[in-house]
């Protein structure tokens, strides 16, 4: 039996077990899907705005502020700078190292799809390369046929908040005689040693001294480091990435490297089982229960932690009668139980969608609570996109509350294993 | 302010089915005609309507008057807009609840007003519809058929265009123009307001026609008449696909929810009837769609647990003169009002009430009286007068899909849900002055299946930015506007006629990289348009999605609506573009609040 299960495999899932597996317990991951990596620019977000849509210049000092049902507000005082630390040497150590801004602490300024400016804490070292705190002139380079990523948006965009920013276009048939190509597709053609070349040269002739290089970021899968490297060598120039339309390259990369690197580690990673049912007895969950195509099957473990994020993440349905209700476990919720109240006029409110701010309520051990107060069960816990309190996708937190919650739970468990 | 004049015989305000219809029978009819539309074509109810092309079925009993001018013109459009049609049928079904002797009085009024209806029995109702409710105990079947009012009104517009007329969108009148005092007041032509340009324009006309449906009372206003429109709102509420294939109506007297149309790629069921205020900024309650859902559960059981994919409302231009009541009750016949018997005011008709599925024929007894007004006798063409198109037949998403896989367009694919490429979005506006991409959304269905638009709204900005073309280029030409002779509207709806036709995606090889950007693809969007700032294209559209999607977001639309979130804000940070003062006629919609 395993001292734990992970339900989910997004970022707070992974995380989590990687945490769990270091600190000496075993531990199980059973998910639906993928998580919402892979729709994601594949950057850390920690905080980017702040109540009323401010900007945020130093997230950690800055999540201090933050409302008291925040989860950042559970996390101890280090809890976020080392969750986030932590990440970073994991991301060295697995070959896709990520980087925050030359200012420590500072928020990186990235061009986004549409050219505006997005905040991350931490980037994989090619996007990274993009920040606009720099002011490095930027020539935007797009592939014909691509629907997924517009240069001359971006550069025109960036144009217009001051930086120096230029477009160009690249031929297709570079990589392919077809006259359309998909992110992914594209992302294998560019790892190819026998492409690498033309692309390179394509580069040489249209980059001016003095200009970094933003590619859409299909720079490759597995050889992306090498990739990058190669291109920054030949042009001369910083070459760097931005994301597209999702699927995310970037995104698809990082969930690869942290699955493989759980599987290394003798986690079981088991993707495709939705938890239909689980059984108790009294304040303890004994099992869950996952669908099969033959006969449900049960996964017993001492703990359990619900990492299956919330409405994106599928932990959490709704109806047409207003009702919201956590999948697995049947929590409790905060999130209003009338329609009415989920939701305001203006897509753009500064203020977000309530019903989004909803979610699974927890103590200060990441324990889902009953509105009396109490743990529901006193071997589960929650972490991730499910949590009560905040809108992340509003505030750019999605990637930190994920991590930073993820690790909590696995260092509570490791310093006090219920078993 | 810089303010131009121009000149016309006729003058027609709205740019719905009506207001096309009209500009159409009077062009063909020789007059100088121009169109105002305040907004895009169809921005009124006729783009919010429920997309049946009546039968006549649902007022035998209750409107028989109506019923009658609804067949005649069902079987008239079927000719002259056949592209514009699908031929679904319809059944009049009686639930467990519809009890008492509706059905028998249903037939017997059928019979009086020519509405053909046979019954059939409800086994074979149920294997040509499996989902249909079992415990239905009886079953007529109707020409009751789908019409796209979209195409229809865009296929009017441009047969208006090649008979001659001028098609003014974003053009909003702002007041009339009238001559002499009480007992002798004339108009002579309307104030008209560019709402891209801000620009204003003095249109003299020999004629004015208000054919501005549920605001027809304002217009009408404008000149010092009264008009009392009895502005009845109705919800409609679409399923993700089509879960039946035939109309489907309660058999009973009309009333909520006992419509389902299949249009398209979805289910419509509607609808409601409220007396509103104001036809512009309508609400849609939770429990309205709850209610349409429940009542939509009798005919198809389950549809409530469908995915919903939107939910929108129109708003009949009813009118009755001197009625008061509920406007439920108040006639779907169609009203023509001349202004001069009635009000002793010359130059002035308003034409409304009836249906989209009478527009021909309101159409027609509209140009009728002005050649009255005018002086002159001249037959009305229109009803044996097919427009641009229908050698198509009917289109379907099936043809799309089709040319798509012959043609291996996959990979140019802009919207996946409704099959629209990259040549689509182009062709569609390069040739209709496109202003949002609420037009486009209008003129090719982007962004109209289940993910309301949440992977073609990025691309739909990014390609209209990349084949805009400098303001001060003198060259400018919108091409709508240069070839409306020779461009088949209907082509809009198709992936390969618009790749194969027009080969505007040039390769450039590897040997020939230039060291400036590449000449992307051909130019030609007007850029004193909003179009031309894809910030406020991409803002102003999430808005209006937004507006769309909000009465039913709940289960798996709820969860799509979070990935809009992730991508839009998150991914793109598209809440904080430069240009956030910008505007655009759509803006208004939200900045009012
Ligand atoms: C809920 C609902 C469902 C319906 N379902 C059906 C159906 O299934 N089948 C059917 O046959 N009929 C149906 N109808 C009826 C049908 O939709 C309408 O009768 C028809 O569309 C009216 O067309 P119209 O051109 O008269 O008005 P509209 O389409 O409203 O056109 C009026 C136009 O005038 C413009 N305008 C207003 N003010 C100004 C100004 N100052 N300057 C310039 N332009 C101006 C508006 O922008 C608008 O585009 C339905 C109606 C409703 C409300």
């Amino acid at each position: 039996m395993n001292d734990l299960i992970v339900i989910g495999s997004g970022l707070a899932g992974l995380t989590a077990a990687y945490s769990a597996v270091k600190a000496g317990l075993s531990v199980k991951i059973i998910a639906k899907g993928m998580g919402i990596t892979h729709w994601h620019a594949g950057t850390i977000d920690v905080l980017g705005y702040a109540a009323k849509g401010k900007g945020v210049a130093r997230p950690l000092e800055a999540s201090g502020d933050l409302p008291d049902e925040h989860p950042y507000q559970l996390l101890d005082e280090k809890g976020l700078a080392t969750a986030l630390t932590e990440f970073a040497a994991l991301t060295a150590e697995m070959g896709l190292p990520y980087t925050g801004a030359q200012t420590a602490g500072d928020n990186l300024w990235l061009p986004s799809p549409v050219g505006a400016a997005r905040p991350a804490f931490l980037a994989p070292a090619g996007q990274a390369g993009g920040d606009l705190s720099t002011g490095q002139p930027l020539l935007i380079v797009g592939i014909e046929g691509m629907r997924d990523f517009y240069p001359k948006l971006i550069a025109e965009n960036l144009a217009k908040q001051g930086h120096s920013a230029r477009h160009a276009f690249l031929p297709l048939s570079l990589f392919t005689q077809r006259h359309d190509i998909t992110t992914l597709q594209l992302a294998k053609l560019v790892e190819e040693p026998a492409r690498l070349s033309p692309l390179a040269d394509a580069l040489i002739r249209i980059v001016q001294p003095g200009e970094r290089i933003g590619l859409p970021a299909v720079l490759g899968f597995e050889n992306h480091p090498a990739v990058l490297a190669r291109l920054t060598e030949a042009t001369h120039a910083p070459v760097f990435e931005i994301p597209t339309l999702p699927p995310s390259v970037p995104g698809i990369r990082l969930h690869t490297r942290l699955r493989r690197r759980l599987e290394a580690m003798g986690v079981r990673v088991e993707i495709g089982m939705e938890a239909i049912s689980f059984g108790a007895e009294g304040e303890r969950i004994l099992w869950v229960e996952t669908e099969t195509s033959s006969r449900p099957l049960r996964h017993r473990a001492a703990n359990f932690l619900l990492a299956t994020g919330g409405i994106l993440g599928g932990g959490i349905h709704s109806d047409h009668t207003g009702r919201a209700w956590e999948v697995v476990f049947d929590l409790p919720l905060t999130i209003p139980q009338e329609r009415s109240g989920w939701f305001r006029p203006h897509f753009l409110d500064g203020g977000g969608q309530p019903v989004f701010r909803g979610g699974v309520p927890v103590n200060a051990n990441f324990q889902p609570i009953r509105p009396e107060g109490g743990p529901v069960y006193a071997n589960l816990w929650a972490a991730g996109g499910g949590l009560s309190g905040a809108d992340s996708i509003r505030e750019r937190s999605v990637e930190g509350i994920a991590l930073s919650t993820g690790g909590a739970v696995a260092s509570l468990l490791a310093s006090n294993p219920v078993k | 302010m810089h303010t131009s004049s121009i000149s016309t015989e006729i003058l027609v305000i709205g740019g719905g089915a009506t207001g096309t219809g009209v500009a159409w029978d009077a062009a063909l009819r020789g007059f100088r005609t121009i169109l105002v539309e305040k907004r895009d074509l169809t921005h009124g109810t006729t783009g919010r309507y429920h997309g049946l092309l009546h039968s006549g079925g649902r007022y035998v009993v209750k409107d028989p008057h109506s019923a009658v001018e609804c067949i005649a013109e069902n079987r008239i459009l079927r000719r002259t807009h056949t592209h514009c049609i699908e031929d679904t049928g319809g059944f009049f079904v009686v639930t467990p609840e519809d009890e008492g002797d509706y059905p028998d009085r249903f037939v017997a009024a059928c019979r009086e007003t020519g509405v053909p209806c046979q019954e059939i029995s409800v086994a074979e109702a149920l294997r040509r519809e499996p989902m249909l409710n079992p415990r239905i105990s009886r079953v007529f079947e109707v020409p009751d058929g789908a019409a796209d009012s979209f195409l229809a009104t865009h296929a009017t517009a441009q047969a208006a265009r090649q008979a001659g007329a001028r098609i003014l969108i974003y053009h909003e009148v702002v007041g009339l123009l009238t001559e002499g005092g009480d007992g002798d007041k004339r108009v002579t032509g309307a104030v008209v307001r560019d709402t891209v340009s801000g620009e204003s324009i003095h249109i003299h006309a020999d004629l004015v026609i208000n054919a501005s449906g549920a605001w027809a009372g304002q217009l009408a206003g404008m000149a010092g008449v009264g008009v009392k429109i009895i502005p009845g709102k109705g919800v409609m509420v679409a399923t993700n696909h089509r879960l039946v294939n035939s109309v489907i109506n309660r058999c009973k007297m009309p009333s909520d929810g006992d419509i389902l149309v299949p249009v398209h790629t979805v289910s419509i069921i509607g609808t409601t009837d409220e007396e509103v205020t104001d036809p512009e900024n309508l609400v849609i309650t939770a429990e309205e769609v709850q209610y349409m859902l429940a009542e939509g559960d009798k005919l198809v059981p389950g549809l409530s647990a469908a995915r919903i994919v939107r939910a929108w409302a129109g708003v009949r231009p009813l009118y009755q003169e001197g009625f008061s009541g509920d406007s439920r009750d108040a006639t779907r016949s169609l009203t023509l009002l001349d202004h001069k018997a009635r009000d002793g005011v010359q130059g002035f008709l308003t034409i409304t009430g009836g249906k989209w599925t009478t527009f021909r024929m309101m159409a027609e007894k509209t140009v009728d009286r002005a050649c009255e007004h005018l002086g002159v006798e001249r037959t009305c063409t229109t009803a044996t007068t097919p427009v641009p198109g229908i050698e198509q037949g009917h289109y379907w998403l099936g043809h799309r899909l089709h040319e798509v896989e012959e043609e291996q367009l996959q990979g140019g694919l802009v919207c996946e849900c409704e099959l629209v490429t990259r040549q689509m979005v182009e062709s569609a506006a390069r040739r209709n002055p496109t202003v949002t991409l609420d037009d486009l959304r209008r003129d090719v269905r982007l962004g109209m299946g289940p993910c309301q638009g949440g992977f073609c709204t990025y691309r739909a900005v990014g390609i209209l930015h990349e084949i805009g073309r400098e303001r001060h280029d003198p060259d400018f030409v919108l091409e709508g506007e240069s070839d409306a002779e020779d461009w088949e509207v209907a082509y809009l709806q198709s992936p390969a006629e618009s790749s194969r036709g027009h080969s505007i995606t040039e390769h450039a090889t590897p040997d020939a990289i230039p060291d400036t950007p590449l000449p992307t693809r051909s130019p030609a969007i007007d850029q004193r348009s909003p179009v031309s700032n894809p910030n406020l294209l991409l803002r102003d559209f999430l808005q209006e999605r937004w507006k769309g999607v909000l009465p039913v977001l709940w289960g798996r639309q709820l969860k799509q609506e979070r990935l809009d979130e992730l991508i839009y804000l998150s991914l793109m940070n598209a809440d904080h573009l430069p240009d956030d003062e910008a505007q655009s006629p759509l803006t208004g919609f939200y900045r009012a609040s």
